[in-house]
């Protein structure tokens, strides 16, 4: 080029280059509030120089499309993040759940599952009060009365985690559209990002790509593998492929053991996605570890409380001179079968409906003697549940409910910090604002620095007030 | 970050906290801090260094109730600094992360390599 023309040419691309410029800002402050959009900045190329009369004359520049200023790194690690802060956030609903079902009911009289530990100790107490007068009938009936009491709160407790259990069941299952969903339209999404933008930012389609596996994460745990022409493959965290560039692979359900398992290609994927994170790992891990784990020492105390109660029982002599027999036993609870302890929570009730048949007295005693209502009231103070005493058993289970409860309450808090931390960072850097990254990383630095501060002075401060001995403050 | 850059909505929650009573239960004050940290509130975490650091040195329990006071508050703020631990350790592995960031980019400007758009450069003279 060597005319006039050419000048015109300088101008006209540099004003073309400007008013491209000028749309990309434009479309940036429309979409400022536009979830999951990245704010673009135009990209410029330099022209070839522009000869006149032998002389090169600039070179001007052309708006060669936008970029979008995000990071895959940061938004890899924030959807990370946010995989794990959803686990644990569906997990702690479901043990918040659980721990209320445990948590007593002060100055209530009704039956609760909450008051099974003052149950326990209701019971045997009625074993003492009718040593002092074994023959009383009101004694025998308050023996019954609170053995009712009893089985009913522990059978009461078994049906509501049943229950929760069959809740998480239903709420995991449901996670499962939303997941084909996301994964078919990231898969469509990387169809089109592939055709139009091989080998560069796709601008909004990434956004929207970017929001999906946004969404994706709150929902399993993922990984994300980047392949040609700016496509994506998604995988399980343990390597199941979900989406593969342009197809996805849809998630299945199917009843096994009564609840529902996950299925990929025909593979059962359940145990995966449970340790994988997001909502369905946090859904799966309360129902097939925590729930099943406090059922189980339900199972276990009701099992050793009701076959050590009826085994004694069984071997004294009731108000009618009557002692049980394997034919006819005297049971108080429903009898498990031997060894058969799970389930003896959910089935445990009274069977004996007269109070004569307590066998409040020893084998081969009168029917006025108390032996064996003592050795039942003694059973209140005996290692017969997994080498503790029944009411110690309860308040262990209890505790190590609760110590679960505050360990996921604990894990929670951080990542649910951690995730906001990072939305801070990747907004800065990738939403339309005025605040640029510099500043946001200052902030961290600087709320790091001084949380360390306060840190390390409140453990100081912890140790010196435990410290008793020790009466001065520290320096 | 902090949600109002001026500060007066955690000065006027410092003096409610600081009325409700004169030492603040060590609970309350761990809370507080994973709660600031988790905002990346570093002006409310400043005056919590601040405060501590006050309340360290007027840490001299007069008797034994008082000490006895102090110790309980010390247990019972036990999971809270477990808590809070955790929220410092995941901002410490964030802040690497951005720091690791941070160098990359800085290695992409240096050596000029294609691909990187300095975020310094995407306002002003564009």
């Amino acid at each position: 080029m060597g005319t006039i023309n050419s000048a015109f040419s300088l101008i006209s691309g540099a004003l073309d280059a400007d008013q491209s410029a000028l749309s990309i800002t434009a479309n940036n402050v429309a979409n400022a509030n536009t979830p999951g959009y990245t704010e673009e900045t135009p990209n410029w190329q330099q022209n070839q120089p522009i000869e006149i009369n032998g002389g090169s004359y600039g070179d001007g520049v052309t708006e060669t499309g936008a970029t979008s200023l995000r990071d895959s790194v940061l938004v890899a690690r924030l959807d990370q993040q946010q995989q794990l802060a959803s686990a644990s956030s569906a997990r702690l609903t479901a043990l918040d759940n659980v721990q209320a079902l445990f948590t007593p009911d002060s100055g209530s009289i009704s039956s609760k599952a909450g008051d099974i530990g003052s149950d326990i100790t209701s019971f045997f107490s009625s074993f003492s009060s009718l040593e002092a007068n074994p023959t009383n009938n009101a004694l025998r009936q308050q023996v019954l009365s609170t053995a009712t009491t009893l089985a009913g709160d522990i059978s009461n407790a078994a049906a509501s985690l049943n229950s929760q259990r069959s809740g998480l069941d239903q709420e995991a299952a449901g996670v499962t559209s939303q997941v084909n969903s996301l994964t078919k339209a990231i898969s469509q999404l990387n169809l089109q990002i592939q055709s139009t933008s091989p080998n560069a930012d796709a601008g909004t389609l990434e956004d929207q790509r970017n929001e999906d596996i946004s969404q994706l994460s709150k929902l399993i745990g993922i990984n994300q593998i980047t392949t040609e022409n700016n496509g994506l493959s998604i995988t399980t965290t343990t390597g199941q492929l979900l989406v593969s560039e342009g197809s996805s692979l849809q998630l299945t359900t199917g009843m096994v053991g009564g609840v529902t398992d996950f299925f990929l290609g025909g593979t059962d994927i359940t145990s995966q996605l449970t340790t994988g994170g997001g909502e369905l790992g946090g859904y799966l891990t309360a129902r097939d570890t925590d729930i099943p784990s406090v059922l189980s020492s339900l199972d276990q105390l009701a099992y050793n409380v009701s076959t050590n109660v009826n085994a004694l029982n069984n071997t004294g002599t009731d108000l009618d001179g009557v002692t049980g027999t394997v034919a006819n036993p005297l049971y108080i609870f429903n009898q498990p079968a031997p060894g058969a302890v799970a389930g003896s929570a959910a089935s445990m009730s009274v069977v004996m409906t007269d109070p004569n048949q307590i066998a409040a007295a020893g084998l081969g005693q009168g029917t006025g003697d108390n032996t064996n209502a003592v050795a039942m009231a003694n059973l209140a103070n005996s290692s017969i549940v997994n080498g503790q005493t029944p009411t110690d058993y309860y308040s262990s289970f209890v505790s190590t409910l609760g110590a679960t409860v505050s360990g996921v309450q604990a894990e929670n808090t951080a990542q649910n910090a951690s995730v906001t931390q990072l939305q801070t960072q990747n907004d800065a850097l990738s939403s339309v604002n005025l605040n640029d990254e510099a500043s946001a990383m200052t902030t961290l630095e600087r709320s790091y620095q001084a949380a360390s501060q306060v840190f390390a002075m409140l453990n100081t401060i912890m140790a010196s007030a435990l410290n008793l001995g020790d009466q001065t403050a520290v320096s | 970050m902090a949600s109002n850059p001026e500060g007066i909505e955690e000065k006027r929650a410092m003096l409610e906290f600081g009325a409700r009573r004169e030492l603040p239960e060590l609970k309350e004050l761990v809370m507080e801090a994973s709660s600031a940290l988790a905002r990346l509130d570093a002006n409310r975490l400043q005056e919590l260094a601040l405060s501590c650091q006050a309340l360290n040195r007027a840490l001299v329990p007069a008797n034994a109730d008082e000490r006895a006071v102090l110790a309980s508050q010390a247990r019972e703020a036990t999971e809270e600094m477990a808590v809070f631990a955790r929220v410092l350790e995941a901002t410490r592995a964030n802040l690497n992360v951005m720091n690791r960031l941070r160098e990359l980019r800085a290695g992409r400007l240096e050596y000029g390599q294609v691909g990187w758009v300095p975020t310094e450069s995407r306002h002003g003279n564009d």
